[in-house]
């Protein structure tokens, strides 16, 4: 069925109406044409008080949800609910006064009180005498396209506001991503794959003195007069890192023209990532020179100190057991008891000294293994020998065999097995016994030592290997300063080994530990 | 037979105490605390072996291990080199040293080594 749309022209169907009015039943016609219209439409009579609805159509009852009897006489105001002050009217009253169409959009209520978006054609009608007489209003509810008008513009305002919400973000982030680079207590350079500097944080301008603008844009090898153009940095960032990426703790010494020698400790990172920021050379710069120096000295001071603490125990270690040996058969037990009693206390005095410096070297990294094949079984058999003359109080049995021989430093070697040997001893001061097992696992060679003394709790056992850390119960009992157990697992470790307990309170304690047949090659970083 | 041993410690106190533990019939003692001697003394006295400590002022022992053993009449003379320093070993070994001994060191094993050098 075809329907008519009766949005404009309306003057013109309005001028035409004569000639419908000659057809016999036009009117009726008419009627029905104005019924089957999807617009609502509606007559005011001009003339009468307050411009009443004289007429409306079907359409018009479904738009609004009033019968037509609900509209005749009333004022087409009514529709727009409490909304009396919407802009759309001064047009329609502009419009009304001039006598001129007009559309405009208004926002009209229901009947049952629900919007809808009315486009409201408004046509004056004029009399013979040039005054209006009706107006003509047409309307269509284009609360549809209104909405969805509205929700482009809402959506877009979404939109905007997310871009701008983001953007903000972004600043933020950059910010902040900033702040923690400018922050950080080390240089910070990124450089372009050609090695021209995208940004410097102020720490690395404030250790090399020098300006941002002079730093920014320039090729790495340009700053400061060629001060950067150094062969280890080159053949850092244009050989290694191309195949080795990142290069952590990269040591570079140089000598700076305004700020001296420098010892700097690099970390570079190429970002392999795709996008915007592929290739670019993340270079992070530590000024270790005073670090190291500082280093050196305490490495001298422990070395001088520990040197001058030996000289005079030589001394008295000569005396003492030269004393020893001239005693008289005959002479009073006591004095000689006395006589070894300071012996062994020298040695307990030297044992701390190397104790102390073997652990300044540990903190420091630099505990050196002097390599060589050692042999385990000569190496326990000589300290047990040595054990059974200085603690007769034990009993040290042997068992198992280990065929060849470790890599390792024997005289560190030696340190372990003596502090896990007089532990043993001296944390079993009621029982006898003390065993030590040789044997192998896998590619490692093993000892255990085990006794039958006081034991150690779980909760202990867990920290008997960290430095000073001495069992709050045996402290009071037995003297020691906890760091034997520390150094020997550091020594282990170095070795590639491990140093482990199993022990359960009252019953006693097994140390093991192994060593590895062969040497892994360790990368080096 | 008797051996000569040509002591070299700057500490005097270390000397004095080898001179008195080393006091025994098969060792003949010459001791010095200036480094500096010590080349002019192996050349004069001819030593069977030199026992030398390593930090010295002025000359340190591997500098005068160093001479002796750049020295044609002198460089086949035993060398034990002691010293309370972590170092010492491998400094001395570097040096060209017959034998090491760490200090503080137990007398029967500083006698027992001095006699296999010195033989």
């Amino acid at each position: 069925m075809e329907q008519m749309k009766l949005t404009s022209n309306m003057t013109e169907l309005s001028s035409e109406l004569p000639i419908l009015g000659n057809e016999p039943g036009s009117l009726k016609l008419l009627k029905a044409a104005l019924d089957s219209s999807i617009s609502g439409i509606i007559i005011t009579d001009n003339r009468l008080n307050d411009n009443p609805i004289i007429y409306c159509n079907k359409a018009f009852e479904q738009l609004s949800g009033y019968q037509r009897a609900e509209v005749i006489g009333r004022n087409c105001r009514f529709l727009q609910g409490k909304e009396r002050d919407q802009e759309a009217r001064q047009a329609i009253r502009e419009a009304v006064l001039e006598g001129k169409s007009v559309t405009v959009e208004l926002r009209n209520y229901r009947k049952d009180g629900t919007l809808f978006w009315n486009e409201l054609y408004i046509s004056p009608i004029n009399g013979e005498d040039g005054k209006v007489t009706h107006f003509i209003g047409v309307q269509n509810d284009v609360t549809r396209r209104k909405n969805a008008e509205e929700n482009l513009v809402f959506e877009r305002r979404q939109v905007e506001r997310k871009v701008e919400e983001r953007t903000l973000e972004l600043k933020e982030n950059q910010e902040y991503l900033d702040s923690i680079v400018q922050t950080i207590r080390q240089g910070l350079l990124v450089l372009d794959p050609d090695y021209k500097v995208i940004s410097a944080n102020d720490f690395f301008l404030k250790t090399f003195k020098v300006e941002k603008r002079e730093t920014i844009g320039r090729s790495l090898y340009e700053l400061g007069n060629g001060q950067w153009n150094i062969d280890k940095l080159k053949n850092l960032l244009e050989k290694i890192l191309p195949t080795n990426n990142p290069v952590l703790d990269f040591e570079v010494e140089h000598e700076f023209p305004h700020i001296g020698k420098k010892l700097m400790l690099l970390n570079a990172h190429r970002i392999e990532l795709e996008g915007t920021y592929k290739d670019r050379i993340l270079l992070a710069i530590e000024d270790i020179t005073e670090l190291r120096a500082s280093e050196n000295r305490k490495d001298d001071f422990l070395s001088v100190s520990s040197h001058e603490l030996k000289t005079p125990l030589t001394t008295i270690k000569g005396y003492n057991q030269t004393v020893l040996k001239l005693l008289p058969s005959d002479i009073n037990p006591k004095i000689r008891s006395m006589v070894n009693k300071i012996g062994q206390q020298v040695d307990r005095l030297q044992k701390i000294i190397t104790n102390l410096l073997e652990m300044s070297r540990i903190q420091s990294g630099r505990l050196v293994l002097e390599t060589e094949e050692v042999d385990l079984n000569l190496l326990v058999a000589d300290l047990a020998e040595d054990f059974k003359e200085t603690h007769p109080s034990h009993l040290i049995s042997i068992e198992g065999q280990i065929s060849g021989t470790v890599p390792g430093d024997e005289s560190q070697l030696s340190q372990v097995m003596q502090n896990l040997i007089s532990n043993a001893i001296k944390y079993s001061p009621d029982a006898r016994e003390i065993k030590i097992l040789l044997s192998e696992v896998s590619n490692f060679a093993k000892i255990s030592v085990t006794d039958y003394g006081l034991g150690i709790s779980v909760d202990d056992q867990k920290q008997i290997f960290d430095r000073f850390f001495r069992v709050s119960n045996v402290q009071k009992h037995f003297p020691g300063m906890g760091i034997g157990l520390y150094i020997s697992e550091q020594i282990i470790r170095q070795h590639g080994g491990s140093l482990w307990v199993d022990s359960e309170p009252e019953k006693g304690a097994t140390f093991s530990l192994t060593l590895p047949f062969q040497v892994k090659e360790e990368g080096h970083g | 037979m008797v051996k000569k041993l040509l002591i070299c410690d700057d500490d005097a106190d270390i000397v004095d105490m080898l001179e008195m533990v080393l006091d025994e019939p098969g060792f003949q003692l010459i001791t010095e605390t200036d480094s500096r001697k010590v080349l002019e003394l192996v050349l004069n006295e001819k030593p069977d072996l030199l026992l030398m400590d390593l930090w010295m002022p002025v000359m340190s022992g591997d500098q005068v291990l160093q001479q002796i053993r750049s020295n044609e009449l002198l460089k086949a003379l035993p060398v034990m080199i002691m010293s309370a320093s972590r170092d010492g070993q491998s400094i001395a070994m570097d040096a060209g040293a017959s034998g090491y001994i760490a200090k503080p060191f137990d007398i029967d094993e500083l006698v027992t080594r001095v006699h296999q050098l010195a033989e």
